[in-house]
Protein backbone atom coordinates (compact mmCIF):
# COMPACT_ATOMS: atom_id res chain seq x y z
CA UNK A 1 0.00 0.00 0.00
CA UNK A 2 1.48 3.40 -0.75
CA UNK A 3 2.19 5.76 1.75
CA UNK A 4 1.39 9.43 1.07
CA UNK A 5 3.76 11.89 2.99
CA UNK A 6 3.29 15.90 2.80
CA UNK A 7 7.35 16.46 2.47
CA UNK A 8 8.52 20.30 2.01
CA UNK A 9 4.77 21.17 1.37
CA UNK A 10 3.97 19.04 -1.41
CA UNK A 11 2.61 15.70 -1.22
CA UNK A 12 4.26 12.80 -2.21
CA UNK A 13 3.52 9.33 -2.22
CA UNK A 14 5.82 6.37 -1.03
CA UNK A 15 5.80 2.81 -2.79
CA UNK A 16 8.17 1.86 0.31
CA UNK A 17 6.58 -0.34 3.41
CA UNK A 18 5.28 1.51 6.25
CA UNK A 19 8.14 0.72 8.75
CA UNK A 20 10.58 1.98 6.35
CA UNK A 21 12.83 4.78 7.54
CA UNK A 22 11.98 7.91 7.10
CA UNK A 23 15.64 8.97 6.18
CA UNK A 24 15.74 6.22 3.72
CA UNK A 25 12.60 6.98 1.52
CA UNK A 26 13.55 11.39 1.72
CA UNK A 27 17.14 9.80 0.21
CA UNK A 28 16.58 7.08 -1.78
CA UNK A 29 13.37 7.70 -3.39
CA UNK A 30 12.64 11.57 -3.27
CA UNK A 31 16.34 12.49 -3.62
CA UNK A 32 16.63 14.82 -1.00
CA UNK A 33 19.77 13.86 0.13
CA UNK A 34 20.48 16.70 2.83
CA UNK A 35 19.40 14.50 5.79
CA UNK A 36 22.19 11.78 6.01
CA UNK A 37 21.96 8.40 7.30
CA UNK A 38 24.89 7.79 9.95
CA UNK A 39 24.17 6.29 12.74
CA UNK A 40 20.68 4.82 12.57
CA UNK A 41 20.00 5.03 16.19
CA UNK A 42 19.30 8.26 17.17
CA UNK A 43 22.70 9.14 18.26
CA UNK A 44 24.42 11.32 15.68
CA UNK A 45 21.60 13.54 14.79
CA UNK A 46 22.59 13.98 11.15
CA UNK A 47 19.13 12.83 9.62
CA UNK A 48 17.31 15.35 11.88
CA UNK A 49 13.78 16.49 9.59
CA UNK A 50 11.09 18.24 11.12
CA UNK A 51 7.43 16.74 11.72
CA UNK A 52 5.42 19.60 12.14
CA UNK A 53 7.79 21.46 13.15
CA UNK A 54 9.66 19.65 15.88
CA UNK A 55 12.91 18.08 15.35
CA UNK A 56 12.76 14.34 15.26
CA UNK A 57 15.39 12.07 14.01
CA UNK A 58 14.59 10.69 10.24
CA UNK A 59 16.20 7.53 10.81
CA UNK A 60 13.91 6.07 13.73
CA UNK A 61 10.64 7.23 12.20
CA UNK A 62 9.21 4.19 10.15
CA UNK A 63 7.00 6.38 7.38
CA UNK A 64 3.94 4.52 8.19
CA UNK A 65 3.48 6.55 11.64
CA UNK A 66 3.80 10.13 10.31
CA UNK A 67 0.30 10.84 8.84
CA UNK A 68 -0.73 13.95 8.13
CA UNK A 69 2.30 15.66 9.92
CA UNK A 70 4.31 18.01 7.64
CA UNK A 71 7.29 17.06 6.66
CA UNK A 72 10.48 19.22 6.36
CA UNK A 73 13.93 18.74 5.65
CA UNK A 74 16.71 21.22 5.18
CA UNK A 75 16.32 21.99 1.41
CA UNK A 76 13.27 23.65 2.58
CA UNK A 77 15.33 26.12 4.59
CA UNK A 78 16.34 28.39 1.43
CA UNK A 79 13.05 27.23 -0.50
CA UNK A 80 13.07 30.18 -2.43
CA UNK A 81 16.71 30.10 -3.30
CA UNK A 82 17.60 32.69 -0.72
CA UNK A 83 19.37 31.32 2.46
CA UNK A 84 17.63 31.39 5.98
CA UNK A 85 19.08 34.06 8.39
CA UNK A 86 20.60 30.83 10.41
CA UNK A 87 22.41 29.60 6.94
CA UNK A 88 23.78 33.01 6.47
CA UNK A 89 25.30 33.78 9.80
CA UNK A 90 26.76 29.99 9.59
CA UNK A 91 28.43 31.14 6.09
CA UNK A 92 29.96 34.48 7.64
CA UNK A 93 31.43 32.08 10.04
CA UNK A 94 32.85 29.76 8.34
CA UNK A 95 31.08 26.89 10.12
CA UNK A 96 31.16 23.98 7.57
CA UNK A 97 33.78 21.16 7.31
CA UNK A 98 32.96 18.42 6.03
CA UNK A 99 29.24 19.00 5.94
CA UNK A 100 28.18 15.56 7.28
CA UNK A 101 26.22 16.96 10.56
CA UNK A 102 25.54 19.84 9.18
CA UNK A 103 21.69 19.79 7.91
CA UNK A 104 20.78 17.99 10.73
CA UNK A 105 22.61 20.79 13.05
CA UNK A 106 20.47 23.32 10.72
CA UNK A 107 16.83 21.70 11.15
CA UNK A 108 17.68 21.41 15.32
CA UNK A 109 18.87 25.01 15.67
CA UNK A 110 16.10 26.59 13.38
CA UNK A 111 13.00 24.79 15.29
CA UNK A 112 15.41 25.69 18.77
CA UNK A 113 15.88 29.69 17.55
CA UNK A 114 11.85 29.93 16.79
CA UNK A 115 10.98 28.71 19.90
CA UNK A 116 13.99 30.68 21.61
CA UNK A 117 15.07 33.34 19.65
CA UNK A 118 17.49 35.03 22.18
CA UNK A 119 18.89 31.77 23.94
CA UNK A 120 22.43 31.91 25.49
CA UNK A 121 25.46 29.94 24.60
CA UNK A 122 24.86 27.31 27.28
CA UNK A 123 21.03 26.97 26.26
CA UNK A 124 22.57 26.41 22.89
CA UNK A 125 24.77 23.67 23.71
CA UNK A 126 22.40 22.13 25.50
CA UNK A 127 19.88 22.36 22.32
CA UNK A 128 22.91 20.46 20.13
CA UNK A 129 23.38 17.39 22.88
CA UNK A 130 22.19 15.53 20.03
CA UNK A 131 24.31 15.98 17.25
CA UNK A 132 27.43 15.23 16.76
CA UNK A 133 30.09 16.90 14.77
CA UNK A 134 33.00 14.68 13.40
CA UNK A 135 35.35 17.14 12.35
CA UNK A 136 34.67 18.72 16.36
CA UNK A 137 33.90 22.29 14.83
CA UNK A 138 31.26 23.14 17.84
CA UNK A 139 32.90 25.92 18.90
CA UNK A 140 32.53 28.36 15.54
CA UNK A 141 29.15 26.70 14.74
CA UNK A 142 27.52 27.70 18.14
CA UNK A 143 29.45 31.22 17.71
CA UNK A 144 27.46 31.86 14.80
CA UNK A 145 24.16 30.76 16.95
CA UNK A 146 25.01 32.94 19.48
CA UNK A 147 25.86 35.37 17.01
CA UNK A 148 22.35 35.19 15.58
CA UNK A 149 20.24 35.19 18.81
CA UNK A 150 22.22 38.36 19.81
CA UNK A 151 20.91 39.89 16.75
CA UNK B 1 -11.06 0.25 10.68
CA UNK B 2 -7.58 1.22 10.38
CA UNK B 3 -6.00 4.42 9.86
CA UNK B 4 -2.77 3.04 8.30
CA UNK B 5 -2.24 -0.99 7.84
CA UNK B 6 -0.45 -3.64 5.64
CA UNK B 7 1.20 -7.05 6.91
CA UNK B 8 3.82 -5.05 9.00
CA UNK B 9 2.21 -2.28 10.79
CA UNK B 10 -1.42 -1.17 12.13
CA UNK B 11 -1.66 2.56 12.80
CA UNK B 12 -4.49 2.15 15.38
CA UNK B 13 -6.74 5.05 16.43
CA UNK B 14 -8.30 3.75 19.32
CA UNK B 15 -7.06 1.75 21.90
CA UNK B 16 -9.70 -0.80 21.43
CA UNK B 17 -8.51 -0.59 18.23
CA UNK B 18 -5.05 -1.71 19.33
CA UNK B 19 -5.95 -4.32 21.56
CA UNK B 20 -8.34 -5.90 18.99
CA UNK B 21 -5.11 -5.61 16.82
CA UNK B 22 -2.32 -7.16 19.22
CA UNK B 23 -5.00 -10.16 20.27
CA UNK B 24 -5.18 -10.83 16.23
CA UNK B 25 -1.63 -10.83 16.09
CA UNK B 26 -0.98 -13.04 19.51
CA UNK B 27 2.74 -13.72 19.82
CA UNK B 28 4.09 -12.00 16.75
CA UNK B 29 2.23 -8.71 17.31
CA UNK B 30 3.50 -5.87 19.75
CA UNK B 31 2.84 -2.09 20.55
CA UNK B 32 4.77 0.50 18.71
CA UNK B 33 5.15 4.06 19.97
CA UNK B 34 7.82 6.34 19.52
CA UNK B 35 9.89 3.75 18.13
CA UNK B 36 13.19 4.77 19.34
CA UNK B 37 14.04 1.43 20.65
CA UNK B 38 12.88 -0.73 18.09
CA UNK B 39 13.62 1.43 15.14
CA UNK B 40 17.55 0.70 16.14
CA UNK B 41 17.34 -3.19 16.20
CA UNK B 42 18.52 -3.64 12.77
CA UNK B 43 21.76 -1.58 12.94
CA UNK B 44 22.60 -3.57 16.29
CA UNK B 45 21.31 -6.84 14.48
CA UNK B 46 18.35 -7.35 16.78
CA UNK B 47 15.13 -8.73 16.04
CA UNK B 48 11.78 -6.78 14.69
CA UNK B 49 8.54 -8.15 15.41
CA UNK B 50 6.52 -9.47 12.65
CA UNK B 51 4.22 -7.07 13.16
CA UNK B 52 3.27 -3.78 14.99
CA UNK B 53 0.74 -2.12 16.09
CA UNK B 54 1.18 1.68 16.13
CA UNK B 55 -0.53 3.44 19.22
CA UNK B 56 1.43 7.41 19.03
CA UNK B 57 -1.50 8.75 17.40
CA UNK B 58 -4.31 7.26 19.74
CA UNK B 59 -5.77 10.47 21.72
CA UNK B 60 -6.64 8.87 25.03
CA UNK B 61 -2.94 7.40 25.32
CA UNK B 62 -2.01 11.43 24.67
CA UNK B 63 -3.32 12.84 27.31
CA UNK B 64 -2.03 13.99 30.88
CA UNK B 65 -4.80 14.42 33.55
CA UNK B 66 -3.57 16.45 36.68
CA UNK B 67 -6.10 16.39 39.42
CA UNK B 68 -5.86 17.39 42.75
CA UNK B 69 -5.04 13.83 44.24
CA UNK B 70 -3.64 12.25 41.22
CA UNK B 71 -2.08 12.50 37.56
CA UNK B 72 -2.53 10.29 35.15
CA UNK B 73 -0.32 10.43 32.29
CA UNK B 74 -0.78 8.31 28.97
CA UNK B 75 1.41 6.02 27.68
CA UNK B 76 1.78 7.74 24.65
CA UNK B 77 3.12 10.97 26.34
CA UNK B 78 6.36 11.69 24.66
CA UNK B 79 9.44 12.74 27.35
CA UNK B 80 9.05 16.39 25.66
CA UNK B 81 5.50 16.72 26.18
CA UNK B 82 5.97 15.47 30.24
CA UNK B 83 8.66 17.81 30.74
CA UNK B 84 6.88 20.46 29.42
CA UNK B 85 3.61 19.88 31.24
CA UNK B 86 4.96 18.86 34.40
CA UNK B 87 7.22 21.27 35.51
CA UNK B 88 6.22 23.03 38.56
CA UNK B 89 3.32 20.47 38.79
CA UNK B 90 3.91 18.78 42.58
CA UNK B 91 5.16 16.77 43.18
CA UNK B 92 7.22 15.98 39.55
CA UNK B 93 9.89 17.86 40.15
CA UNK B 94 12.10 14.83 39.35
CA UNK B 95 10.05 13.30 37.35
CA UNK B 96 10.12 16.26 35.02
CA UNK B 97 13.83 16.43 35.34
CA UNK B 98 13.86 13.37 34.32
CA UNK B 99 11.98 13.51 31.27
CA UNK B 100 13.78 17.05 30.34
CA UNK B 101 16.86 15.42 30.32
CA UNK B 102 16.74 11.81 29.14
CA UNK B 103 18.92 11.37 25.51
CA UNK B 104 19.02 14.28 23.56
CA UNK B 105 16.38 16.48 22.38
CA UNK B 106 14.99 14.95 18.88
CA UNK B 107 14.79 11.96 20.84
CA UNK B 108 12.50 13.17 23.52
CA UNK B 109 10.17 14.55 20.95
CA UNK B 110 9.50 10.87 20.00
CA UNK B 111 10.41 8.83 22.95
CA UNK B 112 7.45 7.62 25.09
CA UNK B 113 6.37 7.04 28.94
CA UNK B 114 4.96 3.57 27.87
CA UNK B 115 7.84 2.74 25.32
CA UNK B 116 10.47 3.54 28.31
CA UNK B 117 8.80 1.63 31.26
CA UNK B 118 8.23 -1.44 28.43
CA UNK B 119 12.05 -1.52 27.30
CA UNK B 120 13.20 -4.01 29.94
CA UNK B 121 16.41 -4.74 28.03
CA UNK B 122 16.75 -0.64 28.37
CA UNK B 123 19.14 -0.29 31.97
CA UNK B 124 19.35 3.91 31.45
CA UNK B 125 16.15 4.81 31.27
CA UNK B 126 15.64 7.91 33.16
CA UNK B 127 11.90 7.36 34.11
CA UNK B 128 11.71 4.34 35.88
CA UNK B 129 13.48 5.49 39.34
CA UNK B 130 11.72 8.72 39.27
CA UNK B 131 8.42 7.16 38.44
CA UNK B 132 9.38 4.23 41.46
CA UNK B 133 9.79 7.83 43.89
CA UNK B 134 6.38 8.40 43.23
CA UNK B 135 4.59 5.47 44.03
CA UNK B 136 3.47 4.94 40.42
CA UNK B 137 0.98 2.54 39.36
CA UNK B 138 1.45 1.06 35.67
CA UNK B 139 -2.28 0.82 33.69
CA UNK B 140 -2.26 -2.37 31.54
CA UNK B 141 -5.17 -2.73 29.02
CA UNK B 142 -5.85 -6.45 27.59
CA UNK B 143 -8.91 -7.10 25.51
CA UNK B 144 -10.48 -8.65 28.86
CA UNK B 145 -10.13 -5.46 30.80
CA UNK B 146 -7.92 -3.27 32.55
CA UNK B 147 -5.86 -3.43 35.92
CA UNK B 148 -3.11 -1.56 37.69
CA UNK B 149 0.08 -2.60 38.45
CA UNK B 150 2.61 -1.24 40.80
CA UNK B 151 5.67 0.02 38.99
CA UNK B 152 8.00 -1.89 40.98
CA UNK B 153 5.71 -5.35 40.41
CA UNK B 154 5.41 -4.37 36.69
CA UNK B 155 9.29 -4.03 35.98
CA UNK B 156 9.95 -7.24 37.82
CA UNK B 157 7.56 -8.73 35.43
CA UNK B 158 7.66 -7.29 32.10
CA UNK B 159 9.41 -9.56 30.01
CA UNK B 160 6.32 -11.86 30.55
CA UNK B 161 3.82 -10.11 29.73
CA UNK B 162 0.71 -12.00 27.96
CA UNK B 163 0.51 -11.11 24.11
CA UNK B 164 -2.08 -8.91 23.59
CA UNK B 165 -1.26 -7.18 26.45
CA UNK B 166 -0.83 -3.04 25.94
CA UNK B 167 0.33 -0.18 28.64
CA UNK B 168 -2.37 2.73 28.39
CA UNK B 169 -0.68 4.76 31.31
CA UNK B 170 0.61 5.18 34.76
CA UNK B 171 -0.81 6.74 37.55
CA UNK B 172 1.02 8.99 40.55
CA UNK B 173 -0.61 10.30 43.65
CA UNK B 174 -0.11 13.79 44.51
CA UNK B 175 1.51 12.91 47.80
CA UNK B 176 3.72 15.77 49.48
CA UNK B 177 6.59 14.83 48.74
CA UNK B 178 10.05 16.72 47.30
CA UNK B 179 11.45 15.01 44.68
CA UNK B 180 14.63 15.20 42.54
CA UNK B 181 16.74 13.23 39.99
CA UNK B 182 20.29 13.21 39.19
CA UNK B 183 21.68 11.53 36.01
CA UNK B 184 25.81 10.82 35.14
CA UNK B 185 26.61 10.76 31.51
CA UNK B 186 29.85 10.81 30.69
CA UNK B 187 29.48 13.68 28.40
CA UNK B 188 27.53 16.65 29.17
CA UNK B 189 24.40 16.14 27.55
CA UNK B 190 23.44 13.19 25.05
CA UNK B 191 24.30 9.80 26.13
CA UNK B 192 23.17 7.14 28.25
CA UNK B 193 23.61 7.89 31.76
CA UNK B 194 26.27 5.36 33.97
CA UNK B 195 23.74 6.37 37.12
CA UNK B 196 20.56 7.33 38.08
CA UNK B 197 19.53 8.13 41.57
CA UNK B 198 15.62 9.56 42.02
CA UNK B 199 14.81 10.71 45.61
CA UNK B 200 11.37 11.51 47.01
CA UNK B 201 10.95 12.61 50.82
CA UNK B 202 8.08 13.79 53.21
CA UNK B 203 9.71 16.38 55.52
CA UNK B 204 7.90 17.35 59.11
CA UNK B 205 7.47 20.98 59.65
CA UNK B 206 10.82 21.09 61.02
CA UNK B 207 12.00 20.01 57.92
CA UNK B 208 12.90 16.11 59.13
CA UNK B 209 12.30 12.98 56.82
CA UNK B 210 9.08 11.05 58.02
CA UNK B 211 9.08 9.32 54.82
CA UNK B 212 11.57 8.48 51.82
CA UNK B 213 11.52 6.89 48.66
CA UNK B 214 15.27 6.27 46.44
CA UNK B 215 15.25 4.85 43.65
CA UNK B 216 18.27 3.91 41.32
CA UNK B 217 18.32 3.46 38.04
CA UNK B 218 21.56 2.24 34.99
CA UNK B 219 23.50 0.51 37.07
CA UNK B 220 22.37 -2.81 37.11
CA UNK B 221 19.71 -4.04 34.81
CA UNK B 222 16.65 -2.82 35.63
CA UNK B 223 16.04 0.44 38.56
CA UNK B 224 14.57 -0.71 41.88
CA UNK B 225 14.02 1.35 45.41
CA UNK B 226 16.95 1.51 47.86
CA UNK B 227 15.34 0.59 50.78
CA UNK B 228 18.46 0.73 53.14
CA UNK B 229 19.09 3.82 52.48
CA UNK B 230 15.13 5.21 52.77
CA UNK B 231 15.47 3.88 56.54
CA UNK B 232 18.33 5.48 57.00
CA UNK B 233 17.38 8.98 56.02
CA UNK B 234 14.25 9.15 58.19
CA UNK B 235 13.98 10.86 61.30
CA UNK B 236 16.78 13.32 60.15
CA UNK B 237 16.80 16.58 58.59
CA UNK B 238 17.56 16.24 54.78
CA UNK B 239 21.25 16.88 54.48
CA UNK B 240 22.58 16.33 51.24
CA UNK B 241 26.26 16.06 52.78
CA UNK B 242 24.72 13.99 55.41
CA UNK B 243 22.33 11.79 53.02
CA UNK B 244 25.37 11.77 50.79
CA UNK B 245 27.55 9.47 53.61
CA UNK B 246 24.41 7.25 54.35
CA UNK B 247 24.60 6.70 50.68
CA UNK B 248 28.42 5.50 50.97
CA UNK B 249 27.53 3.15 54.01
CA UNK B 250 24.58 1.32 51.56
CA UNK B 251 26.54 0.90 48.14
CA UNK B 252 26.80 -3.05 49.06
CA UNK B 253 23.52 -3.21 47.90
CA UNK B 254 24.23 -2.74 44.87
CA UNK B 255 25.88 -4.94 42.06
CA UNK B 256 26.64 -2.94 39.20
CA UNK B 257 26.56 -4.16 35.39
CA UNK B 258 29.84 -3.92 33.61
CA UNK B 259 29.09 -1.99 29.91
CA UNK B 260 31.31 -0.51 26.83
CA UNK B 261 30.37 2.53 28.67
CA UNK B 262 31.37 2.42 31.91
CA UNK B 263 32.41 -0.83 34.96
CA UNK B 264 29.91 -1.79 37.19
CA UNK B 265 32.44 -0.94 39.92
CA UNK B 266 32.17 2.75 38.59
CA UNK B 267 28.41 2.93 37.91
CA UNK B 268 28.27 1.65 42.03
CA UNK B 269 30.91 4.51 43.48
CA UNK B 270 28.98 7.26 42.24
CA UNK B 271 25.96 6.75 43.72
CA UNK B 272 26.62 8.73 46.74
CA UNK B 273 27.43 11.64 44.95
CA UNK B 274 24.13 11.32 42.74
CA UNK B 275 22.09 10.72 46.11
CA UNK B 276 23.51 14.12 47.28
CA UNK B 277 23.04 15.89 44.42
CA UNK B 278 19.11 14.40 44.30
CA UNK B 279 19.01 15.64 47.76
CA UNK B 280 19.73 19.24 46.68
CA UNK B 281 17.49 19.57 43.73
CA UNK B 282 14.66 18.26 45.99
CA UNK B 283 15.24 20.96 48.15
CA UNK B 284 15.91 23.49 45.32
CA UNK B 285 12.05 22.63 43.88
CA UNK B 286 10.97 24.02 47.25
CA UNK B 287 11.66 27.56 46.22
Amino acid sequence: MPTILTINGEQRVSSRGPMTPLVDVLRDEFFLTGAKSVCREGVCGACTVHLDGQPVVSCLVPIGTIGEREICTVESLAAAGEPSPLQQVMEEHDVVQCGMCFPGILMVLTGFLRERPHADRDEIKAALAGNVCRCTGYERLVDAAVALARA
Amino acid sequence: MPATGDDRLFMAGTVADALAALAERGSEGAPFAGGTWIMRAPIRREAQAPFYVGVGRIPELNAIDVAADRIHIGASVTHARLAAQLAGVAPCHGLATAAGSAANPAIREMATVGGNLSTSDFSAADLPPALLCLDAEVELATTGGRENLPLERFLATRRDLDPGTLVTGVTILRRPVLTGHARLPLRKAGDYPVAIVSLAVQLNQNGVVEDGRVAVGSVESSARRWPGLERKLVGHPLDPRQAEALAEAELGAFTGRDGVEAPGWYRVQVLPALVRRAAQAALRSRS
